[in-house]
């Protein structure tokens, strides 16, 4: 199995007092393959995914190390080439979809937007393009969509637009952080269905969460992190039937006990 | 939209209504009698008897509602009654005053856009930078230094120390600059510092990030995501501005000794000119609150969900 992206001694400390979040993290993404990044709040996976696409605010952090995406460190890259991959090779789904489009923009001059910054089309074939995706992504109505203001739409719409929006210009790699978290319940396994298909399509993911539930069901690889540490990390069923720290073990009880609970 | 406009503009008249009611209640409440102020200046040394005589005349004597009713329905037929000073019509000579007011108004207005958009947003983007300390102690400095004191430094350092401007002067475009620089200065001042903290505020938004994260470039998130996304509050506060400049250029204008409705309005209240009083501050009322609709409207326009988040869809 060849890795497309290797992630090496990944650090981040904090600007204003020098203080380690995230410490000598790494870890590979195979081609085609779902790798889950699990932890809780505060355990850094938030910030090891956003220093992999160099979205975190220099002022405020430091980022150290290695990120090789096709022979390239990413975090050495100027800022025009960086702008060059982000969207295009790698793109990502925000957290929440509720905020993530620009609230005084339409949708669709956000996705022509995003073709437009790689691609040399014109805004015809920009819209066109965009169409096609979101059709591609079972959504009805679509030319209504494309001239919506977000706000007008609902989160599991937002989040598939967002999903069609990360596919359109066929990157190799998505990062999903915490991209299921504000939806309900039937809406993120529709979303997961979906990242399955991105799968199959060839394209590798990082899905970054704190629920073992969204692990289980699209995950190959995972890593468990913790203080900003990876403890543990196995495929899917290396983790789930023989956890080797108590951290791990801790983790998959509270989600078998909150799945108790909603089964009830 | 229309019904949004229209419910609003019920909502103006009532505050129309308090605004005159409550200068009716002013003038009235005031020590000086506005009918011995008139015939003092009109006859030599008046009886007691003239001056009765004349509060009659003038409709003085009857209670003050009925006062506010009489010159209520007269103003809705476009009569403001006659100014007790000039002996015009109140409304001609507001008039005649308004171009004045609003030249000077509407050149600070200018400063304060073309001064304050370029100032902001360097600051913003580069936050805490030699440029943005600089920008940031001369803005404290306008927002503290009151109008006329600002008024007279100008006039002692540019036509008196450095001789450029006339000191007293009126009527062609060079004697404008001065009196607007004055009237705009704070407003810049405080416009530059909202803009730039809602800049920075944008600029750590989620959809900004989000752009970041689709590869679009760092001017397109500047100028289409993010100050897009920092005018409404900009557009609120110019309007509100030239509201307030209309109603408070009273204190540059007698500085610069320049002949606009402000001075005007002063004029009047020393000479107990009562309809001239609530004749303009009629005028100037209506231009606050239409200056305040119009940036909701725009504002609106601008962001839908506003609207919206109100209810009034």
């Amino acid at each position: 199995m060849s890795n497309l992206l290797e992630i090496r001694e990944l650090n981040i400390t904090l600007v204003e007092n020098q203080r380690p979040i995230v410490k000598n993290v790494s870890f590979n993404v195979g081609k085609g393959r779902i790798l889950g990044i699990i932890g809780e709040s505060g355990s850094g996976k938030t910030l090891t995914s956003k220093a992999i696409m160099r979205l975190l605010n220099e002022k405020i952090f430091t980022v150290k190390g290695q990120v090789e995406f096709r022979g390239n460190n990413l975090l050495q890259m100027s800022e025009r080439e960086i702008e060059g991959v982000m969207g295009k090779d790698i793109s990502m789904i925000m957290q929440n979809p509720m905020t993530a489009f620009d609230p005084m923009m339409k949708i669709g001059k956000q996705i022509i937007e995003t073709v437009k910054a790689h691609l040399p089309l014109s805004k015809k074939q920009a819209y066109d393009m965009g169409v096609q995706q979101l059709k591609k992504m079972n959504l009805n109505r679509v030319s209504e969509i494309m001239n919506s203001y977000p706000h007008t739409l609902s989160g599991g719409m937002l989040q598939r637009i967002m999903i069609a929006i990360a596919l359109l210009l066929e990157p190799r790699i998505i990062i999903a952080d915490e991209a299921t978290t504000a939806l309900d319940v039937s809406t993120q396994s529709i979303i997961l269905d979906e990242f399955k298909k991105i799968q199959d399509k060839g394209i590798s993911l990082i899905v970054v969460t704190h629920d073992f539930g969204v692990i289980a069901k699209v995950a190959n690889d995972v890593i468990v992190m913790k203080d900003g540490e990876i403890i543990e990390d196995g495929t899917v069923h290396e983790i789930f039937y023989n956890p080797k720290t108590e951290y791990t073990k801790e983790l998959l009880k509270a989600r078998l006990l909150a799945d108790e609970v909603s089964y009830a | 939209m229309l019904r949004y406009i229209s419910n609003r503009l019920i909502g103006l008249i009532i505050v129309l209504i308090g605004v005159t009611v409550l200068t009716f209640i002013f003038s009235n409440i005031s020590t000086v009698d506005p009918a011995e102020a008139f015939a003092r200046r009109n006859i030599l040394n008046p009886t007691p008897m003239q001056i009765e005589e004349l509060r009659e005349e003038m409709g003085l004597n009857l209670p003050v509602y009925r006062q506010y009713f009489h010159w209520m329905g007269e103003s809705m037929k476009g009569n403001l009654g006659i100014s007790l000073l000039t002996k015009n019509p109140v409304s001609a000579d507001i008039a005649k005053k308004m171009p004045a007011t609003l030249s000077i108004v509407g050149m600070a207005f200018f400063w304060i856009v073309v001064i304050t958009l370029p100032i902001s947003i360097l600051s913003a983007v580069k936050q805490n930078g030699v440029f943005d300390h600089v920008a940031r102690v001369i803005t404290i400095f306008g927002i503290s230094m009151p109008n006329f004191w600002l008024g007279f430094i100008m006039l002692i350092a540019f036509a008196v120390v450095v001789p450029i401007f006339n000191v007293v002067d009126y009527g062609n475009f060079k004697s404008i600059i001065l009196p607007s620089l004055t009237l705009a200065i704070p407003v810049i001042s405080s416009s530059i510092r909202l803009f730039r903290a809602t800049i920075l505020l944008n600029m750590n938004k989620d959809f900004v990030t989000y752009a970041k994260a689709r590869g679009i470039s760092k001017t397109n998130i500047i100028w289409k995501h993010i100050l897009k996304n920092s005018l409404p509050p900009m557009i609120t506060l110019m309007c509100q501005n030239l509201g307030y400049m209309i109603a408070g250029s009273a204190i540059v204008e007698s500085v610069f000794s320049w002949p606009g409705i402000g001075s005007h309005l002063v004029e009047a209240i020393v000479g107990r000119d009562l309809p001239t009083i609530n004749g303009c501050v009629l005028v100037i009322a209506v231009i606050f609150v239409l200056s305040n609709l119009f940036a909701d409207v725009v504002n609106i326009m601008l962001n839908p969900k506003i609207l919206n988040e109100q209810g009034e869809f």
